[in-house]
């Protein structure tokens, strides 16, 4: 029987950055996975939950459970998505019907780097990018989820591909949400910190496990007119092999 | 609630430790073998200092280590608190400290004063004073219950200092600037 | 019309994030720190063990402060001190000035005390005629430019070497050769000696109030704390009730991680413990000694069984210096005694300070705060906290409440949600094509102002799915 995953694709991947899931289903085929994308998923809940509207993340939450009632594994390429599940979503949801299905589903969600290393157990995908880059350790992936070397390895192991390291790299980005707009002066200043340490590493690409990173270092980028690039993950696998 | 020896590195040889963290820290530790060689080592630093009155916690064992090494006036604590001229202060210590390079002194070892008015505070002590670490010195002023008897105790690890410029460390801040440690290894 | 404090926020930030200068500053600042502290933790072998030691001592002292504190206060009357139990700052003021004049004093040494910042004891004193000499070398050095410490720490980190010896020039009317560090100490201590030897009474803060012992833990590296409890005739402490701990020995974890969270040392220079007034048979010493406990809203924290561990906090500092927020706008910006991450989550708490919500927001939540601290307070996640309390507060704005409530009808209808997606990413398009973006018609502006607009494809992931991406 052929071995099935559910994807999780956060809102904002659906709607701004479709490659990113593209690339993601496409890496967890060439591996052998069949992929089932439910399509009534909207979004986690995470913008309200953020900014303190947890009455309105509520029955997103609860909807999101109710769509991936069924899906026996959860893959989804963003680390602040992935979290949301995982770490908040039972605390949302204590002391009503749905607190046990959230202490369930949380077990069964898991950033793409970590199932591929943790779940599939594969690090070689077998292909090639012939590039230098650098990886950026968001926020949530990192302090919230424990992921730290599974990027890496998955990194190391891709052909041609020059790994530089990044000062600073596990300073904020400064996206943060609702912050960007909120707080943009301190959240553009971030970014920008973050572009000078991109810019120092050398490195044509920054990669990072979660599009709302990259998304925003790349609007900062963009502005500087800098040579470098964002590139998730999950993109930098989905490459052909040498 | 002992998980502290997990917590810190057990010292393998307390006096190297010491020396070690003294060094560290800024504080001049000087080992001598018996009290003569004490007192000549403690004539030195007095030279080295400049012009000025000494204020000594008066106890036997400091009177004989002071005695007629030096011709600058002794103010003893006997007789009062240390001047605000005072060039040196001479002291005893309850305990030496390995794990952080400690000198510990209580409201005896001359007073509030004794180790922190004058620009060069001296401590005479010796082996047997040095325990291991924090936990076993902390135990010490309970067990004995030296904070009833004592309104003050200080743990101090060197020299006195800033780096609120610009994070530069610089030595001499309010308290002194040489801090020395005369540490004779036969009681 | 005046302006709110989250307005004034706003407004320092954006000029604070664009002033490269002092960017450069705080960088410089807080890289060596960086390389201190990881210094300093090498020292101990298990770090996270002592963390972990740290959060129970606390725990155990908060959970059970009446009980401790009464402990703590019995002993100190024991050996003559006083300890009077002040419910706010007007209480707390009102008694050290009566105690200060009844006394005759009319100089006083201070050592470092955030909590008489925060009760802001010093214009209390200066109107009662009473001259107030900080002699924290940096609080000096605040105090001389009419400002507050810039962080919890290192008061003056924002200032050059150069700034403070023209500062001394123009307000200590001393000649200042140079602008080398230990040279413009040194002119500090001059003067300062002159107050401690002078002044009547000297008020410190309290690290720890030690329960067993009875005795008030203060530690400094510049020996002002103690030139501050030796020489003038009285001793005031101002102190939370939140710094006691349970017993003595507790010091031997508390001590050397409060030093390396704080400066990355293995303890602070002078880690002083005083239980009273002078006893009978020392030379030295005040006669006079209270401790003010000061509650001032840290009853009602205690109260919350979800916050009450900010409470915790030993003021170690190492918030501050790991958060990228902090490192961007700098002390002064959030307006607050208390700055960075704690004081960010404790402030609203704080006796007569609601309206500073703003600081729970203003924030990425990027947890680097949480993994620093050493009694393991969940910081970035009581800002969370804090902010779902504002909403339930009903303290946020109509617009914004109303936009949440659209975006709830939205995300629990797919289709909807769909065609909500395709029709803003259509708009963009729009707006981006014909050359308004950023201006005040495009939605995202806020956005747009300083970064390159987001991607905005013509197909969404879930379109191209059903279009065939669909077979296995």
């Amino acid at each position: 029987m052929q071995k099935k995953v559910s994807i999780f694709v956060p809102c904002f991947v659906d709607q701004l950055l479709p490659q990113v899931a593209i690339d993601t289903v496409k890496v967890l085929r060439r591996i052998g996975y069949s992929v089932d994308f439910p399509a009534d998923q909207t979004c986690c809940g995470q913008p309200a939950y953020n900014t303190g509207y947890w009455d309105d993340a509520r029955p997103c939450a609860k909807r999101f459970v109710r769509v991936f009632k069924n899906a026996e594994v959860i893959v989804c390429p963003s680390g602040s998505c992935t979290t949301m599940v995982r770490k908040f979503y039972s605390q949302l949801l204590a002391g009503n019907s749905y607190g046990e299905e959230a202490a369930a589903i949380a077990h069964r969600t898991f950033e793409f780097s970590e199932f591929l290393v943790k779940i599939a157990g594969i690090t070689d995908l077998g292909v090639s990018f012939p590039h230098t880059v650098t990886y950026h350790a968001s926020c949530h992936g990192l302090r919230e989820l424990g992921i730290r070397d599974e990027p890496l390895q998955l990194l190391r192991k891709v052909n041609g591909l020059k790994l530089v390291d990044m000062a600073r790299l596990d300073e904020c980005c400064g996206f943060g949400g609702t912050f960007a707009t909120k707080f943009a002066d301190i959240s553009v200043a971030m970014g920008t910190s973050k572009a000078e340490s991109i810019t120092e590493s050398g490195a044509e690409f920054v990669t990072s496990i979660d599009p709302s990173c990259l998304l925003h270092i790349q609007g900062i980028l963009g502005r500087k007119e800098s040579a470098a690039k964002t590139i998730h993950l999950a993109s930098i696998l989905a490459r052909e092999g040498s | 609630m002992n998980a502290e020896s997990v917590i810190f590195e057990p010292a393998r040889n307390s006096l190297e430790q010491f020396q070690q963290e003294c060094v560290a820290n800024l504080t001049e530790c000087i080992v001598t073998r018996d009290a003569q060689e004490s007192a000549l080592q403690l004539s030195f630093v007095l030279k080295s200092l400049p012009a000025g009155e000494i204020f000594a916690q008066d106890h036997p064992g400091l009177r004989s280590l002071i005695h007629a090494k030096t011709d600058r006036p002794i103010r003893w604590s006997s007789e009062g608190t240390p001047a605000e001229s005072s060039q040196v202060t001479i002291t005893l210590a309850e305990a030496l400290i390995a794990q952080t390079g400690s000198v510990l002194v209580t409201a005896r070892c001359g007073g509030r004063g004794g180790s922190i008015v004058a620009p060069c505070h001296i401590v005479y002590a010796t082996i047997n004073q040095l325990v291991p670490d924090l936990q076993t010195a902390l135990t010490y002023l309970s067990r004995e219950r030296k904070l009833e008897v004592n309104s003050f105790a200080c743990v101090i690890s060197g020299s006195s200092r800033t780096a609120d410029i610009e994070k530069i460390m610089v030595q001499g801040a309010h308290g002194p600037r040489r801090l020395v440690v005369i540490l004779q290894t036969k009681t | 019309m005046s302006t709110t404090p989250a307005q004034q926020f706003l407004r320092d930030a954006a000029i604070k994030s664009a002033d490269m200068v002092h960017r450069e500053i705080i960088r410089r600042g807080m890289e060596s720190y960086e390389t201190v502290h990881l210094k300093g933790r090498a020292r101990i072998k298990d770090w996270e063990a002592a963390r972990q030691q740290c959060q129970e001592i606390k725990r155990e002292a908060i959970n059970h402060l009446d009980h401790y504190l009464l402990q703590f206060e019995e002993k100190v009357i024991a050996r003559g001190g006083h300890v009077f139990w002040a419910a706010d700052s007007h209480e707390a003021c009102t008694y050290v000035r009566d105690l200060a004049l009844r006394l005759g004093v009319r100089t006083v040494v201070k050592s470092k005390s955030m909590v008489t910042e925060e009760i802001q004891l010093g214009p209390v004193l200066e109107k009662a005629g009473i001259k107030v000499w900080e002699t924290d070398f940096g609080e000096f050095i605040v105090q001389l430019r009419n400002e507050p410490p810039y962080h919890i720490l290192t008061p003056c980190m924002h200032l050059t070497r150069d700034q403070i010896a023209q500062l001394f020039r123009e307000k200590l009317a001393v000649q200042i050769e140079s602008d080398d560090p230990g040279y413009l100490m040194t002119v500090a201590r001059r003067k300062l000696r002159q107050a401690f030897f002078t002044a009547e009474m000297g008020i410190s803060g309290a690290n720890f109030l030690v329960a067993d012992a009875g005795v008030v833990a203060i530690s400094t590296n510049e020996g002002n704390g103690r030139l501050c409890t030796t020489l003038p005739q009285s001793h005031v402490i101002i102190t939370g009730i939140e710094k006691v701990i349970p017993r003595l020995e507790d010091l031997a974890v508390l001590w050397p991680v409060l030093a390396t969270s704080g400066t990355g040392q293995g303890i602070t220079t002078y880690s002083t413990l005083i239980g009273g007034p002078r006893q009978p048979g020392e030379i030295d010493g005040p006669e006079e000694f209270h401790v003010v406990l000061v509650d001032n809203g840290r009853s009602r924290l205690l109260a919350d069984s979800e916050q009450r561990e900010v409470l915790h906090c030993i003021r170690c500092g190492a918030c501050l210096n790991v958060c990228p927020v902090f490192r961007h706008i700098g002390g002064h910006t959030y307006g607050t005694i208390y700055s960075g991450p704690i004081g960010s989550v404790l402030t609203s708490h704080l006796a007569g300070v609601k309206e500073f919500k703003h600081l729970s927001y203003a924030s990425s939540l990027c947890g680097a705060c949480t993994s620093v601290c050493p009694v393991k307070i969940d910081l970035h996640h009581h800002l969370l906290q804090n902010r779902r309390n504002a909403v339930a507060a009903g303290s946020q704005a109509v617009s914004e409440r109303l936009g949440f409530k659209l975006w709830r009808y939205t995300m629990l209808r797919p289709q909807v949600y769909s065609i909500a997606g395709w029709m803003m990413r259509a708009l963009m398009r729009m707006i981006n094509g014909l050359g308004l973006t950023a201006t005040i018609l495009d939605p995202m502006r806020k956005w747009n102002r300083d970064r390159a607009p987001v991607p905005l494809p013509q197909k969404s992931f879930r379109a191209l799915w059903r279009k065939g991406l669909g077979g296995n």
